[in-house]
């Protein structure tokens, strides 16, 4: 096989050298033909589709017959097109002669992918902008698998921040620490909430020891957890309820009168089993 | 089970009451007249209102359900809703639905368990404080 | 319909609301808002189609989904050519009702969505319209 010198270099000014028949651009043919992770399409200078490979069909959707002629904002997502963006891409690959970014792109049936973009202007040997070569590559099981790993930290980070534990057979512990904004009081109602109900636990001991301040908004999230966790059909005691937080609920006129308080989460424990008929009962001596 | 039946069935002397997961309105407001009748008929001592499978409750539903208690408390009886999902009584408790004269409890048995009015079980587990 | 990007309900009869309710669940399933948000959006939409149907004399439930700075939204919009209401702000306040009127519909939903917007004219009707943010 002769080699002839040609080159589509991505990083400059690209010009088409070598004929368009021949070994040569057979070969490319069969690149553009089978490189199944690439979507590899021609635009007219004004940005019309030229070509089409079984990628591109793959990816958005489209058969070649139905898209070449279209322009090629028909994949830019809304938001986009809307900023400008279908002219403002090819400006920048005819000025630096390659476009790039990680998009939204948009398939043939209105759903959204993520991916990496590369426009690169071609010219002829004139210096000619005879059109664009556009490459794309879906990237949604990348972002995906970063989504997972997102959550799974975010996830992980919940369960520190608001931990549910399970204290004894029907009893659910909630020991906060820091104050209850509005997120962490979601948070704490989904996670208190689904525990009471996976485990029919009649009772919930939410600790306030590590709770240093109470304001208003606090004291309304607090009173509104309690309201759903009865809902549910499970009794709630707050414990930890030192002076200062007791002054701070008085001063506020905060209405606390559906609610079972305790100092000390001691206390509160021995509420709790007193609500289930149990009680603590030493061995008998000599076992 | 139908999408828009409400079973009022009776064990032993309370009426169970289970709703399907999204009642329209008038099977909601049927809810209240075929409750006290059976109240009437069957001089239940209370009514257990099983939410399990609902998915949605609005304050059409919460109002009904509220007034029926009313009702039942003055028939003589008590009311207990069991099986509240959480992102329903975190919703309920967003738009200020109070209980009232509802009572809740956690499970069907609990709550035949409170109507019944039996004492419950004392268990003695020995260990150290 | 998931795959839709905007959308409509007849609300004519008391068999709409849960038509209205069920349509918004579809969507907003869809747009991956987690089962709390889900309840609440779903829950907003049956008080604000009951108001339709029981004091607008009947209408129309619209959504769209929305994106703003990055964050995916849903945008419920119910439209009816009722009686209109005369003070908007009475209507709004917590429990406020007429003898058989606007019951605890309003505020309720304005409290689950994050953004609530009403365009009354009396004689005319009203357009209630409504958002909710994904949290991501």
């Amino acid at each position: 096989m002769e080699t002839h010198s040609r080159s589509l270099t991505p990083n400059s000014q690209s010009t088409l050298q070598g004929k368009p028949n021949g070994e040569n651009s057979d070969l490319l043919q069969l690149l553009v033909d089978t490189a199944t992770d690439y979507s590899i399409i021609m635009l007219d200078p004004e940005g019309h589709v030229l070509s089409w490979n079984p990628t591109a069909e793959r990816l958005k959707g489209w058969k070649a017959e139905e898209i070449i002629g279209q322009h090629v904002s028909r994949f830019y997502v809304p938001e986009d097109i809307q900023q400008g963006k279908t002219e403002s891409d090819l400006k920048i690959a005819v000025h630096d002669g390659r476009f790039e970014d990680d998009v939204w792109r948009v398939r043939k049936d209105g759903t959204r992918f993520w991916a990496s973009v590369s426009i690169t202007a071609l010219r002829d040997s004139d210096g000619k902008i005879r059109g664009f070569g556009k490459v794309t590559r879906d990237l949604t099981d990348r972002r995906l698998a970063e989504e997972k790993l997102r959550k799974q930290n975010q996830e992980i980070l919940e369960m520190v921040a608001v931990p549910v534990v399970q204290l004894w057979d029907g009893i659910v512990l909630v020991p906060l620490i820091g104050t209850l904004d509005s997120q962490r009081t979601q948070q704490l109602m989904d996670r208190l909430l689904n525990r009471v109900m996976e485990t029919s636990s009649p009772v919930a001991i939410l600790d306030i020891t590590g709770v240093p301040t109470i304001d208003t908004q606090t004291a309304q999230h607090l009173i509104e957890a309690i309201s759903a966790v009865r809902l549910l059909g499970s009794e709630v005691v707050v414990t930890g309820v030192r002076p200062v937080i007791a002054q701070t609920l008085v001063h506020l006129g905060i209405d606390l009168t559906n609610v079972t308080t305790r100092s000390s989460l001691a206390a509160g424990l021995r509420m709790a089993l007193d609500i289930l008929d149990l009680s603590v009962v030493p061995k008998a001596a000599g076992t | 089970m139908s999408d828009n039946t409400i079973s009022v069935i009776r064990v032993r002397d309370t009426l169970m009451v289970t709703v399907p997961s999204d009642p329209d309105d008038s099977t909601v407001s049927d809810l209240q007249d075929r409750v006290l009748q059976a109240m009437e008929r069957h001089d239940a001592k209370g009514v257990v209102l099983d939410i399990s499978s609902v998915e949605t409750l609005d304050s059409f539903f919460a109002q009904t359900v509220s007034e029926t208690a009313r009702m039942v408390t003055l028939m003589g009886g008590r009311t207990i809703i069991v099986g509240m999902r959480p992102a329903v009584a975190v919703t309920a408790t967003q738009i200020g639905v109070t209980l009232g004269d509802i009572e809740t409890a956690l499970t069907v048995e609990r709550a035949l368990d409170l109507t019944a009015a039996k004492p419950a079980l004392k268990r003695v587990p020995r260990k150290s404080p | 319909m998931s795959g839709n990007a905007e959308g409509e309900v007849s609300i004519r009869t008391e068999a709409d609301i849960v038509a209205a309710r069920r349509a918004v669940r579809e969507v907003v399933v869809a747009l991956g808002f987690g089962i709390t948000d889900v309840t609440r959006i779903v829950t907003a939409s049956s008080e604000l189609a009951r108001n339709v149907f029981k004091y607008g004399g009947g209408g129309v439930m619209r959504w769209r989904r929305v994106e703003s700075n990055g964050r995916r939204g849903v945008e419920l919009q119910f439209i009816d050519h009722g009686p209109g209401i005369s003070d908007v702000g009475l209507a709004l306040q917590q429990g406020y009702s007429t003898a058989k009127g606007l019951g605890l519909g309003l505020p309720a939903a304005k409290r689950l969505m994050d953004e609530l917007d009403i365009h009354s004219v009396i004689g005319e009707g009203t357009t209630v319209t409504s958002k909710k943010w994904c949290a991501s």
